[in-house]
């Protein structure tokens, strides 16, 4: 269910090569886990980030929660569609759904995230 | 986890089900904020099975219910509901309750799932209560076109039921007890069935075109957006019942248990007092926040999320009584999430009184 050309990080964000580019966006477990989306915060165009920081934050009527970033970069672009549109959040998270994306990541950072099936079996273990 | 006699009608119609303090109930069906929407439109059903029903006989056990809350219960008028709460000597709420009077000499008190071991404690040693949780289910119609599927089924005993009151009825064979009342600030009943009949009845209902079934997700919001508390996270026997703001129910005259100690705690005036608190967007205050006013932590936030029908966040927190009053800003939560007191409840616009 998990796409394999994605990787994943611990706290369910997803990162994906697009075009010389980056695109982040949450994972089917967590828009699931947070059901329908009322809330979203994402970063501003140009903001320099690193892997792990805190980018954004994405609200549902049962909880809320942060969006960090799986990676260093730089915000080249956010998907300025999906603020009036959070429902697609859970409909379409891996495509349609992606959160930002990012210029000037360094591959070899990615190393410390999980592939598709890492990401499932960690999954399977969070659900024990 | 215990299964309420609807469980499979739960499975069968999607629902999404969760661990309620011990019971397998459905979270959502079609979604949160449709079923919400669908309830302040048209009408939902709820199943509350899980929740406790205690019957009262006789003038003693009545006047012994009576020495624990904080109203009138031998006064009440026969067919007429009441809200009130289990106290103990302190103040603090064993669980808020729905009494209704049946008859002359018959009480039910509907209580909440969550404090049940020791309610029910309670209930049969003070006023030798008959359980009778275990052989009832509960189904509630909520919404603004509640009132006209129930009379198109042939429910008319319901008919001439104003808001808070309950009678006896007889439909196609089931004896059913239908209040008028809800949790959610839409017109709506509540049907108390044999757990045999639940399954048929459910299905009548659910088979109209305007019901459908709804979730604790739902409930939730629903109940948020009119300031009425949930048991075990807003109210408990931490909080007296002055505390939860509860002031404008409780009759000084009574002669109930708990009256020196309420007394004593309005007349000194210092303590915290559960109240409404908005945001200004969005964002929702959330269930432990802590409360900030001028710096200083005032409070903590036990209940929050977003307001479908209202469009911005909303909460309950405990604030100190002096900075309870409507219009008062504060920030809540890790990331100082600004927040204005405003009286309940948080939407005006409920079909509850129609």
């Amino acid at each position: 269910m998990y796409p394999s050309n994605l990787r994943y990080s611990k706290t369910h964000e997803w990162i994906r090569a697009e075009e010389g580019q980056w695109a982040v966006g949450i994972t089917a477990y967590a828009a699931e886990h947070l059901g329908e989306v009322t809330y979203l915060e994402l970063p501003e165009p140009g903001t320099e980030v690193k892997a792990g920081d805190e980018v954004g934050a994405i609200e549902s009527v049962k909880a809320a929660s942060e969006i960090y970033s799986p990676a260093g970069g730089t915000v080249a672009e956010v998907n300025e569609a999906l603020t009036d549109n959070l429902e697609r959040i859970g409909a379409s998270p891996h495509d349609e759904a992606w959160f930002f994306k990012l210029t000037g990541v360094d591959e070899d950072e990615l190393a410390g995230l999980m592939d598709a099936a890492a990401y499932e079996k960690y999954l399977a273990e969070l659900d024990e | 986890m215990r299964h309420t006699p609807l469980y499979e009608e739960h499975q069968s119609q999607g629902g999404k089900v969760v661990n309620f303090h011990g019971w397998a109930l459905p979270l959502q069906f079609s979604g949160i904020i449709a079923e919400h929407h669908h309830t302040r439109t048209s009408a939902s059903l709820f199943d509350c099975s899980h929740m406790g029903e205690f019957l009262l006989k006789g003038p003693k056990a009545i006047r012994a219910l009576e020495g624990m809350v904080f109203n009138d219960m031998i006064c009440l008028g026969v067919g007429r509901c009441r809200y009130t709460s289990l106290l103990d000597v302190c103040g603090g709420i064993i669980d808020d309750v729905i009494a209704m009077k049946l008859a002359e000499d018959e009480l039910l008190v509907v209580t909440n799932a969550v404090p049940y071991n020791k309610v029910s404690r309670v209930m049969r040693r003070v006023c030798q209560a008959e359980d009778l949780t275990a052989a009832t289910a509960k189904i509630d119609v909520q919404g603004p076109k509640s009132r006209e599927v129930l009379l198109r089924l042939g429910l008319t005993d319901i008919e001439p039921l104003r808001y808070f009151s309950v009678c006896r009825t007889k439909w196609r064979g089931v004896d059913i007890i239908a209040s008028r009342a809800g949790y959610t600030g839409e017109l709506g009943y509540e049907l108390y069935v044999p757990n045999d009949s639940a399954v048929p009845v459910w299905r009548e209902l659910a088979a109209c075109p305007e019901v459908a079934p709804a979730g604790l997700g739902a409930r939730d919001t629903l109940r948020l957006e009119m300031g009425y508390t949930l048991y075990g996270q807003d109210v408990d026997e931490s909080h007296t019942t002055l505390e939860a703001g509860m002031a404008r129910f409780i009759n000084w005259e009574s002669d109930f248990h708990a009256r020196e100690y309420l007394l004593m705690q309005r007349e000194m005036g210092r303590y915290k007092v559960r109240t409404g608190i908005r945001s200004f967007d969005r964002r929702a205050p959330r269930h432990e926040h802590l409360v900030y006013h001028e710096g200083r932590v005032v409070g903590a936030v036990t209940s929050g999320t977003f307001g479908p029908s209202v469009g911005h966040g909303i909460g309950m927190a405990y604030v100190p009584v002096e900075l309870s009053q409507s219009g008062n800003r504060f920030t809540v939560g890790p990331k100082d999430l600004p927040v204005e007191t405003v009286s309940f409840p948080f939407y005006k616009h409920g079909s509850v009184r129609d």
